[in-house]
């Protein structure tokens, strides 16, 4: 009966646990925060998100993705009102994590597969797509910024020394065969050569593309506000934040590499990420550090990938162990 | 035969069967791993194979696009979590088998599936090669600058029309891929194009710190600021020859499945979804259960498997023979034959026949390298699944950087690479393709340096298309978008994408 969830509580899985606990206290104290004061006027609606995403992770958690979790918690109470004692909690077949499972006949009716039910699978299922929230606001970023390069095209790609024929008018009607030009045609190939052709055609794509791609989304940002949806964009942004903590490691590391050296700074970076997303323990920081050094082993020492070498900490060295670390590492 | 003898001869080398070794069982291990796809591997070693010899490169990156897949159907039959994302389909079937106690029948079924897929599109290219080859030789001279234009164009189209429910946003980011590949200066002008006297952009943008940017540094962002997930615990038991028998059973499905696969890897832009989905939708219609679909049905996992792994050989084949790729893969593999000094395109066939021979016969070695290692070690592997998703996002990062800073030793390349990565994360969190960018970049390349090159012959519009080979592949460029427009007002709807 224990065996599954003895499995699940291993050391390998009390270590991830462990992890969730701790990479909640250094960056997310900032982000809980933010999150406080953004929702404090809706707290209602907070404590309704907190309750749903514990339910979710519940669910998770025991592997109930398509499951009903209320029917299994129904089950799992009548089991236990069934027993008297702890002894009798043998009797309950919830193999949960075994391969055996599930020998329950409730646990097995509850799978359902995402394969669709309708007899025939539709390509559309294939490339589901749902636009998200925040989907509106990085469509409306991309129209703005193609309409940058749009306005850029004039001054950024040789458009002021464009070499075009007298009459453009007539020399495209020309092209299709419907005008007459008098006198020597310009090549078209010589205006094919032109810096500015090949941005001209990008723009014919990127600008309706932009616009089509904003007009979208803003449907559907309409639609869920038309049916009073969610549209709260604060999520996402705060993932966008979050990210940025890592953005800037990745930063303070590429400026770290010609001060420190690539060995140093990649087993800094390693332990420290390792320790930064919540395992703390030794054998996890272990693992970070003989990561990192095999990374600098197969780039740098048998790979021979040139990082920077002339590295201030390599001096304090003696010459022979100087010339071997300038070397492999 | 004396290519297929000198393409033999070349891939005996030590240094090119140890990169089939090496990159085998990692993809095998990077497909394995959820999270960890094969685009992010080949994007992290594409820097390092500036150092390696040109074939040693092309066979590590192809070891590990060849056996990812492979390593993707694990966590799709174990955890329901497709390692890669084209095992998806494999969840339907694989996943509802080990629920049902047949874990290890999933397994030996998509491991025998795989092979199939695998070696039925190298040895359908490597009969090609030989019934056509002489022929092929002479394909050189159809194929001019405007035709080849005119291919990377179709190419583009068929990139866009391909991602059905994302259209506007495919176009939209091909568009800036496009506009990434013109950022720099003309050399034959010497007139600057999007770089705002921004010193660092004169050269142009690099392909490999977008690539890196793009798929490895955002999805290391992606699992640094994810949740490790806690797949529950599935065990592997033996049996995993006994797929090869049920395959045998289920002749047909196999075998109109690996042909959809090599059919749909030929085209430009397709690739391994639709190949599935025409299998698996084949497959139900011709079973005598199709209501078993999506219920642990062997059939379906066969159709899936077997179409998903026949693509990559196939996917080759444009790549090779117009020099057009097909989808992020192929475009990254693109990056090494331009360092080699090889240019793909019809010009191979004559210049480098052995080449030919020598990669769909290591691709030939790698599917039954990764068989071997799977029906000996397939317990070891199917553990990779437990190693916590936060961890290796700090072990991708710490690899891009290596990765970008190896291309010139340039700090502000790793700045650019964060800069695109972050992009990436943006693209990633919202759902959006990210291919279509990369391509964008790829082809985008393709389309200016053609124009510029075929410009001379080129006296009015027409000329662009009147070739025999462009006129057709203008035709075709026309008949899809049509196809596109028509598509678009068929499936109008209110507050669809």
């Amino acid at each position: 009966m224990y065996k599954g969830i003895k499995a699940y509580f291993s050391r390998h899985t009390r270590d991830k646990l462990e992890a969730k606990r701790h990479s909640a206290d250094v960056g997310s104290y900032f982000r809980s925060l933010i999150t406080t004061i953004i929702y404090w006027p809706r707290f209602d609606i907070y404590l309704l998100n907190m309750i749903s995403e514990m339910k979710y992770n519940l669910r998770k958690k025991l592997d109930l993705g398509y499951c009903n979790l209320e029917i299994l918690l129904k089950a799992i109470g009548d089991g236990l009102a069934k027993t008297k004692n702890k002894g009798d909690l043998n009797s309950l077949n919830l193999y949960l994590f075994d391969e055996q499972f599930p020998i329950s006949e409730n646990v097995q009716a509850s799978f359902e597969s995402e394969c669709p039910p309708d007899g025939k699978v539709k390509l559309d299922d294939l490339f589901a797509f749902k636009r998200k929230r925040g989907d509106f606001l990085f469509s409306s970023v991309l129209l703005i910024a193609a309409l940058f390069f749009m306005v850029s095209f004039f001054t950024e790609t040789g458009w002021q020394s464009r070499k075009l024929p007298n009459d453009l008018g007539t020399y495209v009607l020309h092209q299709f065969g419907f005008g007459e030009i008098e006198g020597k045609v310009v090549r078209f190939g010589r205006i094919l050569k032109q810096s500015w052709v090949g941005p001209l055609l990008c723009l014919m794509v990127l600008i309706p593309a932009a616009i089509w791609n904003a007009k979208s989304s803003f449907r559907v940002h309409r639609y869920r506000k038309r049916f009073l949806l969610p549209i709260s964009i604060r999520y996402e942004l705060e993932k966008y934040v979050a990210a940025l903590e890592y953005v800037a490691y990745f930063i303070l590391y590429t400026v770290l590499v010609p001060i420190l050296g690539y060995l140093m700074s990649t087993v800094l970076l390693g332990v420290f990420l390792t320790w930064r997303v919540g395992y703390r323990t030794t054998r996890w920081i272990l693992t970070g550090l003989l990561s990192s050094l095999i990374i600098v082993l197969v780039f740098r020492s048998f790979l021979q990938i040139k990082t920077p070498i002339s590295i201030w900490l390599y001096d304090f060295l003696p010459s022979a162990m100087r010339g071997f670390m300038l070397t492999y590492f | 035969m004396e290519a297929f003898l000198i393409g033999l001869e070349n891939l005996l080398q030590p240094s090119v069967l140890f990169a089939i070794v090496i990159g085998s069982i990692g993809g095998l291990a990077i497909g394995a791993i959820p999270g960890i796809g094969p685009a992010i591997a080949i994007a992290i070693l594409l820097p390092a194979t500036i150092f390696l010899d040109d074939l040693v490169s092309l066979v590590l990156l192809l070891g590990v696009y060849g056996s990812s897949m492979y390593g993707g159907a694990i966590p799709a039959i174990l955890i329901n979590t497709p390692g890669t994302p084209v095992n998806a389909l494999t969840t339907y079937d694989g996943y509802a088998m080990t629920r049902r106690g047949e874990a290890s029948r999933a397994l030996s079924l998509a491991y025998a599936a795989s092979f199939f897929g695998g070696c039925f599109s190298i040895l359908a290219a490597l009969i090609a090669l030989f019934a056509f080859g002489p022929y092929l030789r002479d394909l050189g001279a159809l194929f001019g600058q405007r035709d080849i234009l005119m291919a990377a164009i179709l190419g583009s189209v068929l990139l866009i029309a391909a991602h059905r429910q994302t259209m506007g946003i495919a176009a939209l980011l091909f568009g800036f891929g496009f506009l990434i590949a013109m950022i720099g200066r003309q050399t034959t002008r010497k007139i600057d194009r999007f770089t705002f006297d921004f010193e660092y952009l004169f050269p142009g943008l690099n392909l490999i710190v977008v690539i890196i940017g793009i798929f490895a540094l955002s999805q290391a962002l992606i699992l640094l600021t994810g949740k490790d997930s806690d797949p529950p615990e599935a065990r592997v038991g033996g049996g995993a020859l006994l797929g090869f028998a049920e395959l045998s059973k289920n002749k047909i499905v196999t075998l109109l499945s690996a042909l959809y696969g090599t059919i749909m890897g030929i085209i430009p832009g397709v690739g391994e979804f639709v190949a599935q989905f025409f299998s698996y939708s084949t497959a139900r219609a011709l079973s005598k259960n199709p209501t078993r679909f999506g219920h642990g049905s062997a059939e379906g996992l066969i159709a899936s498997e077997t179409a998903n792994n026949a693509v990559p050989a196939a996917a080759m084949i444009p790549l090779l023979a117009l020099g057009v790729p097909g989808e992020a893969l192929t475009a990254m593999m693109m990056v090494v034959f331009f360092d080699a000094g090889i240019k793909p395109g019809p010009d191979i066939f004559e210049n480098n026949p052995d080449f030919l021979f020598s990669l769909f016969i290591a691709l030939l070695l790698i599917n039954v390298l990764v068989l071997s290692t799977l029906l000996l070690s397939s317990r070891l592997i199917s553990k990779m699944i437990y190693i916590p998703n936060r961890f290796l996002g700090s072990l991708v990062m710490i690899l891009s950087f290596v990765g970008v800073f190896s291309i010139r030793n340039s700090l502000s390349d790793c700045i650019f690479a964060v800069f695109f990565g972050y992009i990436g994360f943006i693209l990633r969190r919202l759902d959006w393709p990210l291919v279509p960018l990369v391509l964008g970049l790829v082809l985008g390349s393709i389309i200016l340096e053609r124009m510029t090159a075929g410009a001379s012959q080129v006296k009015s519009l027409m000329d662009l298309v009147n070739r025999p080979v462009s006129a057709v592949l203008a035709i075709s460029i026309l008949v899809i978008v049509c196809f596109i427009i028509w598509s678009m007002v068929k499936n109008r709807r209110p507050y669809d994408s």
